[in-house]
């Protein structure tokens, strides 16, 4: 979904921008849904706290990894900042699975890696 | 308390296989990153592609935990207290702490659960 801009109504933008804050319910549902039992139900109320505690996760980490790339000047966040980001933060058990991912990535586009994940 | 992460590359495969290659969408991920600060000015492609996963182990564990509250409250239904209770309870989840205490704010003062009736989403 495309931002309108200046076509539409305040509340028309208002709900897109609200939509676009947090990530889709069906998806964050599903995912709580496969961790749990079989016969665990989960709140409607839950799936919408846990949606906004998803979006508060990526702005707090993306906060973090922006700042790193403030202070040695670069313009654009990569992947490899998120890796940094998620480690220093605590998230070491999230980083790791990253930092495979993100070495074979690099391996293929044959570039250097400082090994910062 | 067992460790997240002893599971979570047990469960990266299969949540991965079932609902393709990425369960969250890269648009909205990246949409969020922008917002995150007037900075943030440009995002490399697989920044989104990294936080897709990283949100997926972010919600296994705060589920996981978020479950172990109800199972306490001998109960069978995840509400938005447990969360409350999982955030509160564990230290790396510190910044969300002021999020899920302005829902409900007497989730932090105490383990009462006075909502007894919710509506449960069978879908």
């Amino acid at each position: 979904m495309e931002d309108s801009i200046g076509g539409s109504s305040s509340n028309d933008n208002n709900i897109i921008k609200e939509q676009d804050r947090l990530l889709p319910i069906a998806n964050v549902g599903r995912l709580m849904k496969q961790i749990l039992p079989q016969n665990a139900k989960i709140s409607k109320e839950a799936k919408e706290t846990m949606q906004e505690c998803v979006s508060e996760f990526i702005s707090f980490v993306t906060s973090e990894a922006s700042e790193k790339c403030r202070k040695e000047r670069r313009k654009t966040v990569n992947g490899d900042d998120i890796c940094w980001a998620l480690a220093t933060l605590g998230f070491d058990d999230y980083a790791e699975p990253m930092r495979r991912k993100s070495r074979t990535k690099i391996q293929e586009a044959s570039t250097n890696q400082n090994d910062l994940c | 308390m067992r460790q997240a992460g002893a599971y979570s590359g047990l469960l990266c495969g299969g949540v991965s296989g079932r609902t393709g290659p990425h369960s969250l969408p890269l648009a909205r991920i990246k949409k969020i990153m922008k917002n995150s600060g007037e900075d943030v000015k440009m995002i490399s492609g697989e920044a989104p592609i990294i936080f897709s996963k990283a949100c997926e182990l972010f919600i296994e564990e705060l589920t996981r935990r978020s479950w172990i509250m109800a199972i306490q409250g001998k109960r069978r239904t995840l509400h938005k207290e447990d969360l409350a209770s999982a955030v509160i309870a564990t230290d790396i989840f510190d910044f969300l702490i002021t999020l899920v205490s302005s829902s409900e704010s007497h989730a932090v003062g105490g383990a009462t659960n006075v909502m007894e009736v919710e509506t449960i989403d069978c879908s």
